[in-house]
């Protein structure tokens, strides 16, 4: 039994957020402050002529006014290397960034942008990524094949030069061409998605100063060492010579993984010799942030009378739009694409192509979400051509202990099969049900990450006999701070009150690849609780030589060392921590924790390159009503069950549980940047719709518990996994209610109401 | 137009209780203004009164502060998350917010108190029907509104108790 983990407790940030007092990046401000402002391209493809920044010099109000003459011309990115600060020669999507202006406030700052000149000629552009891929395409990045990739990141990186093709990738086993030959029946389809924006609620915001050579950055990020890495690289400064801070983040979702407007305010600083705050409007983020990777999945599988899966090919052309941070959402498809089954042979092939549109980067799930819409809507086709019920279908066929999943490791620890079940169950799957009502399922599956991502924690005491734990990894809404103090708590043997935590300052906390990738809980959890278990021991040797009580008869009872064979002992832990400073030796405990086979503990022989401890699994099962007359989708209940392990704390939990399948609903129903011409028209709230407090249905969270022997107490981790099944048990349902098959996403009224009158 | 060429207004506003003058341009936006003064738990998410993460009361009505003028709000009871509760004490609404881990990321979570506060002060038995229309103006991308709901309606029900 646990003290700590497993319970409900409350966000120990919570206070400071219900109060309004937590600082976000919008929040921050120094004295002597400018306000900067970014003048992006209006056009998808261009020569940039001329700019003419003189009359914006001269309003009064503007410090500065800077462009790609006036910052360092290195490239850089977030996998492979392929951005300048500001354009230099080339737009390549409208919204590239072409100047930026800093002045004594906003409304001057947006005048002065109103005055820079810039002359373009057009060039051909492209829109579509298959056109993209065609001979004769038009080049968005000419220059492609002279990149570098971003260390770390993108290691098997493989351009196809003189293409758009900025990364192809192959990940196969046996032979999928003989294998689907020999099946008894052969499905092939072609699922699509579309781009959809993360929407976290604060917008991009970051403010930089610059004083003798150091720069500090505070930013709403999700990964601050990983970006100042890439600043430090960018500016041709040391990494100690940038200092990051992660404010309060008011959301993230992969949207904050990558520097976005640090290099401009960074820039600006120098410039203007002030601290400079840059936030992007609403607009701007829909129009020059990023989006998700939308996918073309073509799929073709192979299966056995008697419902036995033999065989899966799929070709995935990703849209990374104009800069390649669409490159981890491709990779992963290649790890997770043909779904959590057994498949002896299976190849896949992953495309990522530049378009003259607004860059794609991880979304939650990044690259599963459209894996899992074309996995999971043709296993439905496919029971229902069998006569097989789907539930059962996929029971058949899907990974359980002993198998060995799509990277050649071992499966274990998984609680797959029982999240389907319950899922079903709960939403009344078999039951007689009315006219138009429709029930869909998908099982969800993702492996860890695997970017060589190590997370460090600290813990030492405070004079108080309190813990503090020092993490740098983002807390970005999930609620890591809790769940680690619950960590930290629990190895220590104290409440979680008496836990102090700091995260996400790189001057400050260990180093941490950051938030991403639902690997807080699992890599950071298990730093902390190795770094917690470290200063126990030395806060127990300390207790031992002050007491002369062996090591092994002493325990910890609420900041107190007891023992049972003395109980007369009453020894607090201020007396030792006080101790221990006489000494001279202050307590430090230290934790790591990563992948790339260094995992603690792990009992596994990996089969596969990379290890991967802590896949997680779920299901999602919805019910919906079709309305015949107009095609409107109404989601009447959801059931999402997940095998995150062990549970540390279920208030976080079931928080991203159910808003990870609120997300899924507005990417299965009517989430979609709308393109013209390479321009966002839809960057508002009023014209990209997303779940508001009227469309939310009964969402029942179900925890399906089977601890993972690596993980902290037991613990998987959950983030991305709600948000990934629920397109396709939505499309599955709306085939159950009126026999239709849409492989498109959006789920809108249009596309469903066409579908059923081609149909009759 | 030019900052200077601006006329400033000089503006009593009631904030929290407090009377506080304070000098305006006529186009000033009262979120603005507010976030000027340091109140800061009012955010801006959208520009064009949709997200609601700008969320103030007017005397006690919910009002989007993003599109309201700040010359508009004198004489009105002007009350920000900065003003709820007293003595350090959160108020009870706060506290169902933690309770029921009806937050995440926090960026919602002062507009969502506030919207919710104004509905119970004029419906103490509001049902979930109520709770999703009074909230309707007020978007949250982290918690899928369940848990929010849950502690509107758990605080309605606390203060119809007492």
């Amino acid at each position: 039994m646990f003290n700590v983990i497993g319970r409900p407790i409350e966000r120990v940030d919570g206070k400071s957020m219900v109060s309004g007092r937590a600082v976000y990046g919008v929040d921050v401000r120094l004295p002597g402050m400018l306000c900067g402002k970014v003048l992006r391209s209006p056009i998808p493809h261009g020569k940039l002529l001329h700019i003419d920044v003189e009359k914006a010099r001269k309003l009064p109000g503007v410090k500065a006014v800077i462009t790609a003459k006036d910052v360092p011309s290195r490239r850089f990115g977030f996998a492979i290397q392929d951005e300048t600060i500001f354009a230099i020669d080339t737009v390549r999507y409208v919204g590239d960034a072409v100047a930026a202006v800093a002045a004594v406030d906003e409304e001057t700052a947006e005048d002065a942008l109103g005055l820079i000149d810039v002359e373009y000629e057009d060039l051909p552009a492209v829109f579509d990524p298959e056109k993209a891929c065609l001979d004769g395409a038009p080049l968005v990045h000419e220059e492609m094949t002279s990149y570098l990739p971003n260390r770390g990141r993108s290691p098997t990186w493989k351009p196809v030069p003189g293409t758009n093709i900025i990364h192809q990738a192959v990940h196969a086993k046996g032979d999928v061409e003989a294998a689907l030959a020999k099946s008894d029946f052969v499905f092939e389809d072609t699922f699509r998605t579309s781009q959809i924006h993360h929407c976290y609620m604060e917008p991009h915001a970051a403010v930089a100063q610059v004083e003798s050579g150091k720069i500090t950055v505070w930013s709403c990020a999700q990964e601050v060492f990983p970006i100042r890495s890439n600043l430090a690289n960018l500016f041709g400064v040391p990494e100690s010579s940038l200092h990051i801070i992660a404010t309060k983040v008011g959301g993230g979702f992969g949207g904050k993984i990558a520097p976005r407007l640090e290099q401009h305010a960074i820039a600006l600083a120098w410039k203007t010799h002030k601290p400079v705050k840059i936030v992007m409007t609403r607009p701007e983020e829909f129009t020059a942030a990023a989006g998700s990777a939308p996918a073309v999945v073509y799929i073709k599988t192979g299966v056995q009378k008697d419902g036995t899966l033999k065989a899966r090919e799929m070709r995935f052309i990703w849209d990374t739009g104009a800069y390649s941070e669409g490159l981890p959402p491709s990779n992963r498809a290649l790890k997770d694409g043909i779904g959590p089954y057994r498949l002896p042979d299976f190849k896949i092939t992953t495309t990522l192509v530049y378009t003259n549109k607004l860059r794609a980067t991880p979304l939650r799930g990044l690259g599963v979400p459209e894996s899992t819409w074309a996995v999971e809507s043709q296993m439905d086709m496919i029971a229902h051509r069998l006569g097989i019920d789907p539930l059962e279908f996929r029971l058949k066929n899907a990974l359980d202990d002993g198998d060995t999943n799509s990277v050649g490791d071992p499966v274990y620890s998984i609680g797959l099969k029982q999240c389907l079940r319950e899922a079903a169950m709960e939403i009344g799957w078999g039951k007689p049900k009315g006219k138009n009502i429709g029930r869909g399922l998908a099982l969800i599956s993702k492996t860890p990450t695997t970017t060589g991502s190590i997370s460090g924690a600290y813990v030492h005491f405070n004079e108080d006999g309190s813990a503090q734990v020092l993490v740098g990894a983002s807390e970005i809404g999930q609620g890591s701070l809790v769940a680690l103090s619950q960590i930290a708590a629990e190895e220590l043997g104290i409440p979680v009150e008496s836990v102090a935590i700091v995260s996400a300052d790189t001057a400050v906390c260990p180093f941490d690849q950051g938030t991403f990738s639902s690997r807080v809980t699992l890599y950071t959890g298990m730093a902390v609780k190795t770094a917690a278990a470290e200063a126990k021991k030395q806060l127990l040797e300390i207790a031992s030589q002050m007491t002369e009580i062996p090591e092994r008869d002493l325990e910890i009872d609420q900041q107190k060392i007891i023992s049972r064979k003395h109980p007369e002992l009453n020894l607090s832990f201020r007396e030792v921590i006080e101790r221990a400073h006489t000494n001279m030796k202050p307590i430090l405990g230290k934790g790591w924790a990563g992948g790339k086979g260094d995992w603690p503990g792990l009992p596994h022989k990996m089969q596969g390159k990379e290890p991967t401890p802590g896949s997680k699994y779920g299901a999602q099962a919805v019910e919906v009503k079709v309305d015949e007359e107009t095609g409107v989708v109404t989601i009447l209940k959801m059931a999402s069950a997940h095998d995150a392990g062990q549970t540390v704390n279920p208030l976080a939990l079931d928080g991203q549980i159910v808003g990870g399948s609120v997300m899924g609903m507005g990417y299965a129903l009517y989430e979609k940047i709308q393109f013209e011409d390479g321009k966002v028209i839809n960057p508002s709230f009023m014209d990209y719709k997303i779940p508001s407090s009227h469309e939310v249905p009964e969402i029942v969270p179900i925890r399906v518990e089977v601890p993972l022997p690596e993980g902290p107490f037991g613990a998987k981790g959950a983030g991305e996994l709600a948000g990934l099944g629920v397109a396709p048990a939505v499309a599955n349902a709306i085939f159950d209610a009126v026999q239709v098959r849409i492989k498109q996403l959006p789920l809108e009224p249009e596309t469903v109401l066409d579908a059923i009158e081609r149909k009759t | 137009m030019k900052t200077e060429d601006v006329t400033v207004e000089r503006v009593e506003l009631q904030i929290n209780g407090e009377t506080i003058s304070v000098d305006v341009k006529p186009a000033a936006l009262l979120l603005d203004v507010l976030r000027e003064l340091g109140l800061q738990g009012a955010k801006r998410g959208c520009e064009t009164s949709h997200c609601g993460a700008c969320t103030v009361l007017l005397d006690g009505r919910a009002v989007h502060s993003c599109v309201v003028l700040a010359l508009r709000a004198e004489g009105k009871e002007i009350a920000t998350i900065e003003g709820l509760g007293a003595d350090g004490e959160l108020h009870d609404l706060q506290k169902y917010f933690l309770k029921f881990g009806a937050l995440q990321c926090g960026y919602c979570t002062p507009g969502m108190i506030l919207a919710g506060k104004a509905l119970v002060d004029h419906n103490p038995k509001p049902t979930l029907q109520d709770v999703r229309t009074a909230l309707d103006g007020n978007l949250c991308r982290c918690t899928g509104y369940t848990s929010i709901f849950n502690a509107v309606l758990a605080y309605a029900e606390s203060r119809g108790k007492e």
